[in-house]
Formats: C-alpha cells, structure tokens, sequence
C-alpha cells in the first residue's frame, strides 16, 4: 500500500508543478479552473505526506522541476497537457484502489474520479469530443 | 456403497465359481455399469451430491451493477434516439456503459450480457426545450445513482476487482460532468 500511496504522492507533486506553465497561458475563466485544479492536487499532496508519515514512511519531497511532455506554448497546448496530467494522475490513484482498503480505498477512488472529472473539463474546454473516456485510468 | 476399488458383486461372477477367469478391467467394468443402476438417492450420503442441484449457485455482487450498466446504456440510447439532436453527447455515454457491462460480464464470468427490455425515458417524445431539459435531468438521475452503486461496489470489492470498479465509478462521474 505504502508504495501505491507514494507513487501517488510522486504524481501529485509533478501535477502541482504542471499547473504553473499552464496556467500562464489560459484565459480568466480557464485560469480559475486550473488554480481549483491546482488547489485540489495540493490538498491531496498534504493527505497523502500525513497518511504516509502515519505509516512509518518518509514522504519524498518534490523534485526541484519536472520535464514537461511537450512545450506549453499557447491554449491548445497548456489545454491538452492539462488533460494528459489528469490522465496520468488519475492513473496512479486507480493503481492505488488495489493496494489499499477501507477508508485509503476511497481516498484513493475519490482522487480518481477527481481527476476524471477535470480530465472531462480540460477535453470539453478544448472541444475534444468525445470528452469521456470508458474507463478513467486505464491505459489504452 | 458402491465403490470401484470393491470386488465385483459375487452375483456377477460366474455361477460355477470361475470368477479368476475375469480380468480386473473387466470386473471394473462390471462394478461401474453397477453403480449406473443405483438409485441417485442411495448417493446422497456419499459426498458426490452434497450440494442439491436444484439450488442455483449464490449470484455475484456484481450482478446488480451489471444489470444497471445495461440500464444505463438502454437509457441513453432510447434517449439519443428520441432526440437525435443530442446523439453527439449521449453515444459515447452508452458505448461506455456497454463497454463496462462486457467487463462485468467477464469477471462475472457471465454469459455474453444482451440488452435487455428496460423502463427508458421512451414517453420522451418530440418536443421543446423543456422535454431535452427534463431528458437530461432524468439520465444525471440514473448517472447519479449508477455512480454510488459503482462506489459502494468497489469500497467492498476484493483487490482483483477494485480497479475495474473504480474506473466504472469515475466514469460515470464523468457523465454527469457531460449530461450538464
């Protein structure tokens, strides 16, 4: 579990330092989505640095950057690495629900669907239809 | 109780007493077309029956969440036909739920789900506005509802379902985002 949890925590490190370079090149109303979006993977950080401290671990800090998939450069950009981050985070937290019960089994679900959702709204913001995917989280 | 490894019943060996002249196969032979004859209520204190085959096997807790993936997507698809104007929105919603009714199915290790006959918003016909609104409330309803199933489902399930529960759940959470 403790290894689920802390690539858990891995992913939302990189996702809060995402959020900076895309945030830069949105609009207001976008803007205010991703700061949310920003918000909520700070509040799982926070949890997930608890939870693993609770268990004995040592919560690895954030690396001082992360390679960005592709240059940021304007809306289209930021827009679709903001879904590719949601993709990939919630990823994480679905290899998570296995290795966890009780009340980190939905911790873990409501990060999914969390990112599910916002994965949505980045793909609705940039007109990508269909905007759902069948199964969140899962490769292919 | 009949039993393989028992000597033939002497009533199967010759009357002169020539019973060496059978081979072992063949008194095996003799011995199984025996046990044929017994009545299967003489078998029931042996083991073989202990579970009456008249009691169907206890059904997966999945099953309901299997049957309500098929509702959902019946749903959605009476819905898009009704107004196709939203067909856009609603296929990829019921292909979705389609999508997770085969893999339940196959955990289940049920047979092939086939659609089945559902009380969709089918009384939806021609009509305003007000008809699409009332449509897409409808579905957010079942969404919604279909969503805690999902959730309830995969806080109980066992690790080697937990993740197909879980995307399950975050998809239909995903609906509701789209049905807005």
């Amino acid at each position: 579990m403790t290894e689920a949890l802390a690539a858990a925590l891995a992913a939302e490190h990189a996702a809060i330092f995402a959020y900076g370079p895309i945030g830069v090149q949105l609009d207001d109303a976008a803007q205010k989505q991703a700061r949310a979006a920003e918000a909520a993977h700070r509040a799982r950080r926070d949890t997930l640095v608890v939870l693993l401290a609770g268990e004995g671990a040592t919560p690895a800090p954030a690396e001082p950057g992360y390679a960005l998939p592709f240059p940021v450069t304007d809306r289209a950009t930021a827009l679709r690495l903001a879904t590719a981050i949601e993709e990939r985070t919630a990823a994480v937290w679905r290899a998570a629900l296995p290795a966890t019960t009780g009340a980190e089994r939905a911790q873990s679900l409501d990060a999914l669907t969390d990112c599910a959702v916002r994965a949505t709204r980045w793909r609705r913001l940039a007109g990508t239809a269909p905007a759902t995917v069948p199964f969140p989280g899962r490769a292919g | 109780m009949p039993s393989r490894n028992e000597p033939a019943p002497t009533t199967n060996s010759a009357p002169d007493g020539d019973v060496r002249r059978l081979s072992r196969r063949g008194l095996l032979r003799i011995t199984a077309g025996a046990t044929v004859t017994v009545p299967a209520a003489a078998l029931t204190g042996c083991g073989l029956f202990d579970r009456d085959p008249d009691t169907p096997p206890a059904p997966d807790p999945l099953a309901p969440l299997l049957a309500g993936a098929l509702d959902l997507a019946a749903r959605h698809e009476a819905a898009a036909a009704a107004r196709p104007e939203l067909a856009d929105r609603l296929a990829p919603i019921a292909q979705a739920h389609r999508a997770h009714a085969a893999e339940l199915a196959r955990v289940i290790g049920a047979a092939a789900a086939t659609p089945t006959a559902t009380a969709g918003p089918t009384s939806a016909g021609p009509g305003g506005a007000d008809d699409v609104r009332g449509m897409l409330a409808d579905l957010r309803a079942a969404e919604r509802a279909g969503q805690a199933a999902a959730v309830q489902a995969c806080r109980a399930a066992p690790a080697a379902r937990a993740a197909l529960l879980g995307s399950i759940a975050a998809a239909r959470a995903t609906h509701l985002e789209v049905l807005t």
